[in-house]
């Protein structure tokens, strides 16, 4: 008989706690958590409790249940705690529920626990499991210590090692490798370890990754046709729909992403992320009604959780002006530095509440509100994302103040100078101010500007004078944070001065963290890639 | 429908599966409370225990029927949440072996285990153990004394057996076992929705081209009855 005998020193020095709401489950589980030699067992009754604890103490071992009647459910309490990084890497997160559900299995990976009993809970079932992601989670310290180090190359190489040591957890493995591979912009090598699985066998993650491969290298086609396999072998294969909705944006089948996100959202009802993807998609469409819907779904499935978002109120506002109900609108605004901690989404909605005022015909408050945001943005505009930047221009020359309204489409402009998308929603803020020509010139004379530094860079790295290159770039980055083409001159650059002058710490991170941020604001650029190789490539 | 209830009519079935689930969760606490009890020192030579001991079987089938029709309900329904892990054979295999101990402890059957080393093979957890967890404890009442529940690779399928040494399935049961394969409509007698159950199971488990199945058949090690599910 096979019995988990062994291990009782694998409990005895843990702390565990016990979140469920029934006073006979959680007497029930404590009972069973002593049995296995467990000491140290803390127990809440609800989601506000468990988070305190969580809060206050590291677990290594968390049971959840994950109905936990009103407030926070299971589900949310586990994002709040990884959110907020309450639980450590090697926290064995294990789900109790009284049936599968679609989140807990098939939700966000970043979200998912790392187990789960549906009950009734057998004993020893109980403890063999725990037993197995306790071990797993050891077995991956290592990689996900690199992980959290943002050093992916070596995450990467520690699961080949482990790949080769046959560790037994090969399908894991090669889901995390496959991953890296993947958000380090690796996409060659991600499709060929994705096509090798899917030779072996039909995986729907394996092939939903194959399509992210094809997604985000813009074969569109490919990516379609594959995430319509995927979702239609497995009808409520979550992360498929998540894809092919994205899919179907990139081709302008805005209609069509739409059924497939309200898909989606009634696979997970709770999903806060996936209710604001409808809204925002049903808004873009111009389908209001939809958008106001999924929009005021998302704010209250947001409640408890930590996942909420601020573009649920921020659309849900313009959509309420858009249909005249100004004073909902302005009271929704009003509600969202009660929600969220953070000077840009105030900023955001102080932007927005101008637009509101405007739009109403209160041009005594869309002017007040307008030299609130000239001058909050005056020292902002370079941390905000572009299309607010863009958003509180147009508020500003609508108002009249064009000269403090170009100032800030300059710095899109600079920030942005290879974006046709953006440089065209600039030129049509620049002609409600009836300043079509200017603009023009200003997006050119930007562009120039831009692209010179670049080129007196590329021209002093081609001549040797790597240092100069290094220096001139970096400053470059300073004024032009979001500037993608001077990020990846200025990796480059700083790859080239390693490979003559040896590998630098601090200039391996900095070249890091420069291709992180191109492939935040273009997960598409392939170079990124390459740049990574040739990193590698250089001898430590 | 009636007539008077025009406005939003909730949906039958979407009524009877909340329904079943709450059924189900009463059963499950009925059965973990039963499977305690009856094995405790104490209770276990009482004489009602004796006369209990067929009972659990009993409550296990409908619990196992009602989790049977909330899963079919959501297949049906396309919100089944089909999940394709690779599994270790040997932790799965040992989990089912635990979930019915005091079943066959009560039953006074003894169960064999053939666990191959080293096998790992992609299926839905929660889906194929319901399927083995109905067979076995469907042939702890038709079995003698003895159950064996065995797996193994064969022609690069995985295959489950789970065998009895009772008197083996009647040849009306063996032809239900093929038609459930194929679709056809079968008897609504007391297995037809424990074999329904199992054949949607193996169907939803598809591998380049090839599709789950199970199989009714006499024989086996001991002689008796064999349910045998089939993955690709």
């Amino acid at each position: 008989m096979a019995i988990v005998t062994e291990g009782h020193e694998v409990f005895s020095g843990r702390r565990f706690l016990i979140i469920d709401d029934f006073p006979g489950m959680r007497t029930m589980l404590r009972e069973m958590l002593k049995s296995f030699g467990a000491r140290e067992i803390d127990m809440a009754s609800n989601g506000g409790e468990a988070i305190a604890l969580l809060d206050k103490g590291r677990y290594d071992v968390v049971l959840c249940d994950y109905n936990l009647g009103a407030g926070k459910n299971g589900q949310q309490v586990l994002e709040e705690a990884k959110f907020r990084n309450l639980i450590g890497l090697t926290t064995a997160w294990m789900m109790v529920s009284a049936e599968k559900t679609t989140e807990m299995v098939m939700g966000a990976a970043e979200y998912t626990p790392d187990d789960y009993i549906v009950k009734p809970v057998n004993e020893a079932t109980m403890k063999s499991r725990l037993v197995k992601i306790l071990t797993r989670k050891e077995a991956f310290h290592e990689i996900e210590k690199a992980v959290r180090a943002k050093d992916f190359n070596r995450a990467i190489s520690l699961c080949d090692e482990q790949l080769a040591n046959r560790s037994g957890y090969a399908s894991d493995l090669l889901r995390m490798k496959s991953s890296l591979l993947l958000s380090t912009g690796q996409y060659d090598k991600a499709k060929k370890l994705f096509e090798q699985i899917l030779a072996q066998r039909d995986v729907p993650w394996a092939k939903t990754g194959l399509a992210k491969v094809y997604h985000l290298t813009k074969d569109y086609d490919m990516a379609r046709q594959l995430l319509n396999a995927v979702v239609e072998e497995n009808r409520a294969y979550l992360e498929g729909y998540d894809w092919l909705a994205k899919t179907l944006e990139e081709v302008g089948e805005l209609g069509e992403a739409q059924r497939v996100l309200v898909r989606s959202a009634e696979l997970s009802p709770n999903s806060v992320t996936r209710q604001k993807s409808l809204g925002e998609i049903a808004h873009r469409r111009g389908d209001l009604d939809t958008a106001e819907k999924a929009f005021r779904k998302t704010i209250t499935l947001g409640e408890n959780s930590v996942l909420k978002t601020p573009v649920a109120y921020i659309g849900l506002a313009k959509i309420c002006s858009d249909k005249d109900n100004h004073a909902e609108a302005l009271k929704v605004l009003g509600d969202v530095h009660k929600h969220f901690d953070s000077a840009e989404t105030t900023l955001h909605a102080k932007v927005v509440e101008g637009h509101v005022y405007r739009k109403a015909g209160d041009l005594v408050n869309a002017r007040k509100v307008a030299a609130e945001v000239a001058t909050a943005m005056s020292d902002a505009a370079t941390r905000m994302p572009a299309g607010v930047t863009v958003e509180a221009a147009e508020l500003i020359m609508e108002t009249g103040d064009k000269e403090t309204a170009s100032k800030l489409l300059k710095v899109v402009v600079q920030n942005n100078h290879e974006s046709e998308k953006l440089l065209g929603q600039v030129k049509e803020v620049f002609a409600k101010g009836n300043l079509q020509e200017e603009g023009l010139k200003l997006v050119e004379a930007s562009r120039r500007e831009v692209a010179e530094t670049n080129n007196q860079g590329v021209q002093l790295a081609r001549d040797g004078k790597l240092e100069e290159a290094v220096e001139l770039l970096r400053n470059a980055k300073t004024m032009l944070p979001n500037n993608k083409r001077i990020l990846l001159n200025l990796a480059y650059v700083m790859i080239l001065f390693m490979k003559t002058h040896g590998k630098e710490n601090g200039m391996v991170r900095e070249v890091r963290e420069s291709i992180d941020r191109v492939l935040k604001l273009d997960p598409s650029e392939k170079m990124c890639g390459q740049f990574q190789d040739m990193l590698d490539a250089i001898p430590d | 429908m009636e007539t008077s209830d025009q406005q939003q009519p909730p949906e039958l079935t979407a009524f009877l599966a909340s329904a079943i689930h709450d059924m189900k969760n009463s059963i499950s606490m009925l059965v973990n409370f039963m499977e305690e009890k009856l094995v405790e020192p104490e209770v276990k030579d009482h004489p009602i225990c004796k006369q209990m001991a067929p009972m659990l079987y009993e409550v296990k089938r409908v619990n196992s029927n009602l989790i049977q029709l909330l899963t079919l309900y959501k297949v049906d329904k396309k919100f089944y949440p089909f999940d394709l892990t690779e599994n270790s054979l040997e932790e799965f295999m040992t989990e089912i072996e635990q979930q019915n101990r005091a079943l066959m402890d009560t039953q006074g059957v003894q169960l064999e285990m053939d666990i191959p080393d080293d096998l790992y093979w992609y299926f839905d957890r929660e889906l194929v153990s319901g399927v083995l967890n109905h067979a076995l404890n469907n042939a702890t009442r038709y079995t003698q004394d003895k159950l064996r529940l065995a797996a193994a690779e064969v022609d690069g399928q995985l295959e489950f057996r789970v065998e009895d040494n009772g008197r083996g399935y009647p040849p009306g049961m063996l032809e239900e076992g093929i038609k459930v394969n194929r679709g056809v409509s079968f008897n609504t007698g007391s297995t037809g929705l424990g074999l329904y159950f199992s054949s949607i199971v193996a169907k939803m488990h598809k591998n380049q081209g090839r599709t789950g199945d199970i199989l009714l058949e006499n024989g086996g090690k001991f002689g008796g009855g064999c349910f045998v599910l089939r993955l690709p």
